[in-house]
């Protein structure tokens, strides 16, 4: 008996680390998948991603601590307010800078550091922690293992919204009007699709995907200053993983990055931000467009 | 013109600095059919950019049904019941057939003269498009991309059509297929801008001409008039 008794508790930190992996994936499914439409439909490289993530952890945790608003319209109040945020970006910034990518990185990194310190001025610099929402708290013990029941929910929601989003994209007519404005967006507006608008749509319906996973991810990893700008080089990988504009690629990349980045942490804690970035160099070396993307024409 | 349903009048264009249409007048009746003829680089193309609001004319009226509609944006244009083909044919390359006449759908204005065109009339008129609903139109063919530029355009249940070109790059047999469907449209009372390098075909089917010549109109009247009238067209042509 001693020797099953030594292998239990190994095999349940195996699956402990499995279930954190795919958690952890299904939020950076949540930051990536508006940040790879953005950057795979619209061209723009948004990197207030990271903020708007921060954004909508400390929107909705102020919701719940503070107005006492229950967790999930709290996440909703969160997720409209970046969209918000994003609309006025998109709107008043980044539409005069349409085709010039380097203007468009330094703007958005330039708002990214504002966010920064406007969140350090009215949030602090403590960590704000908040409890799962009531009805998911607790979990579940199925054949010896503990399954948490908010880090399962997290991981179904991923994966409806990614269920939701490809339908969007591929079965309505919203969605094949943004792809025609895509391929060839002077010949859209010429049929007479409203680009520009659509394309604003995208935009805020990313921020507020960002934001909803930043309060998603607020019980785990609770919202903190430097939240922003560690969110952000993770979707970065993720992106160029999966290749911008796919979806499946964004679930995909996210999924195999949250058990690199878990793993990494546990197993080689040093190397864990080298673990992270390898998969993404031998990806750029090997195949540029990223695991699912469509190489450019 | 008493029922004119399409006029640009006075229009000077650019591209940056360069001067493409000087003065450039000339009108399309209601339920006829005007051939825009010129060599390369004559200023077709270049009208009907102006026309959808592509590009935006430095001087000039458009005017469509009466209303001016120069300087205003495509998605407005389209709006008022003009549709264009456009050279090279544009099609939605990573749509599908269906999707790429999907989005171009749009109601027929009350009291419109014959049937709307919808999936189904369009699928009725050209087959070949029935058959490939579901194929990517980037891999269709060079006449199977034509015939749906041409079914994307008349979803949109357009009272004017400007068709840029659409023989370019066809084999002869496609070619007299799309000058049949051509025709099938005038004979339902569309009012046609047929753009065109090739004489001999728009002098069969047009009511009336328009030769365009480094940016200004050269000469302009009826078929029937012109082609009576003995005049060399061919110096305005090239080699047709
Ligand atoms: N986007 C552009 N930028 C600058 N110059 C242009 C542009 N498009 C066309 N031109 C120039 O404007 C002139 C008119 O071009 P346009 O395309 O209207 O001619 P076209 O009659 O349609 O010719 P084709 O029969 O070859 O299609 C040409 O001299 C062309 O080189
Ligand atoms: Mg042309």
């Amino acid at each position: 008996m001693a020797p099953l008794r030594a292998i239990t508790p190994g095999v349940s930190m195996w699956t402990i680390l499995a279930i954190n992996s795919v958690t952890f994936g299904g939020l950076l499914f949540l930051l990536s998948a508006g940040f790879s439409l953005i950057f795979g439909l619209m061209r723009v490289p948004n990197l207030t991603h990271g903020s708007m993530f921060m954004l909508g952890g400390y929107i909705g945790s102020t919701a719940i601590v503070t107005w006492h608003l229950p967790f999930w319209l709290a996440a909703a109040l969160a997720a409209a307010a970046v969209a918000v945020f994003g609309g006025v970006v998109e709107r008043l910034l980044l539409r005069r800078l349409a085709g010039s990518v380097l203007a468009q990185v330094l703007v958005t990194l330039g708002i990214a550091f504002m966010v920064s310190d406007f969140c350090l001025m009215v949030w602090g610099g403590d960590p704000i922690s908040i409890d799962t929402p009531s009805a998911l708290s607790g979990g579940t013990r199925t054949l010896g293992v503990y399954f948490p029941t908010y880090r399962i929910a997290i991981i179904l929601i991923a994966v409806v919204i990614a269920a939701l989003l490809w339908a969007l994209l591929e079965r309505t007519r919203l969605g094949a009007m943004i792809r025609a404005g895509v391929d060839d967006p002077e010949m859209a507006r010429v049929v007479g699709i409203r680009v520009s608008r659509l394309f604003t749509v995208v935009f805020c319906l990313g921020a507020a995907l960002a934001g909803f996973g930043g309060i998603m991810g607020a019980p785990i990893l609770s919202v903190y200053p430097g939240l922003d700008f560690a969110m952000l080089p993770l979707a970065l990988v993720v992106v160029i993983l999966g290749g911008t504009g796919s979806l499946i690629g964004s679930l995909v990349g996210s999924i195999v990055i949250g058990f690199i980045y878990n793993f990494g942490l546990v197993l080689l804690p040093q190397l864990a931000y080298f673990i992270l970035f390898l998969p993404m160099v031998v990806v750029l070396v090997l195949r540029p467009q990223g695991l699912f993307g469509r190489a450019a024409p | 013109m008493a029922n004119e349903a399409l006029a640009l009048s006075g229009i000077d264009a650019y591209y940056g600095d360069s001067h493409v249409l000087h003065d450039v007048t000339w009108s399309l009746g209601e339920a006829r059919l005007l051939g825009l003829l010129g060599r390369n680089g004559a200023g077709k193309t270049t009208c009907m950019n102006v026309t959808m609001g592509v590009a935006r004319p430095r001087r000039g009226a458009v005017t469509l049904f009466g209303q001016n509609i120069a300087g205003r944006a495509p998605e407005d244009i389209a709006a008022r019941g003009i549709a264009l083909v456009p050279q090279g044919r544009r099609v939605f390359r990573s749509l599908s057939v269906h999707e790429n006449l999907l989005v171009a759908a749009r109601k027929p204005e009350a009291g419109g003269k014959h049937a709307p065109w919808g999936f189904q009339t369009v699928y009725a008129a050209f087959p070949r498009l029935k058959e490939r609903r579901h194929h990517l139109a980037g891999h269709l063919s060079g006449g199977e991309q034509q015939m749906l530029a041409i079914g994307r355009a008349l979803m949109a249940n357009p009272r004017v059509l400007l068709m840029d070109e659409p023989s370019e790059g066809l084999a002869p047999r496609i070619v007299a297929e799309v000058m049949a469907t051509i025709r099938r449209l005038k004979e339902q009372g569309l009012s046609i801008v047929l753009v065109e390098q090739n004489a001999k075909l728009v002098f069969d089917i047009a009511d009336d001409i328009v030769i365009l010549n480094s940016g200004q109109v050269a000469v302009a009247g009826t078929a029937a008039g012109l082609r009576d009238s003995g005049i060399d067209l061919h110096q305005y042509l090239g080699i047709y």
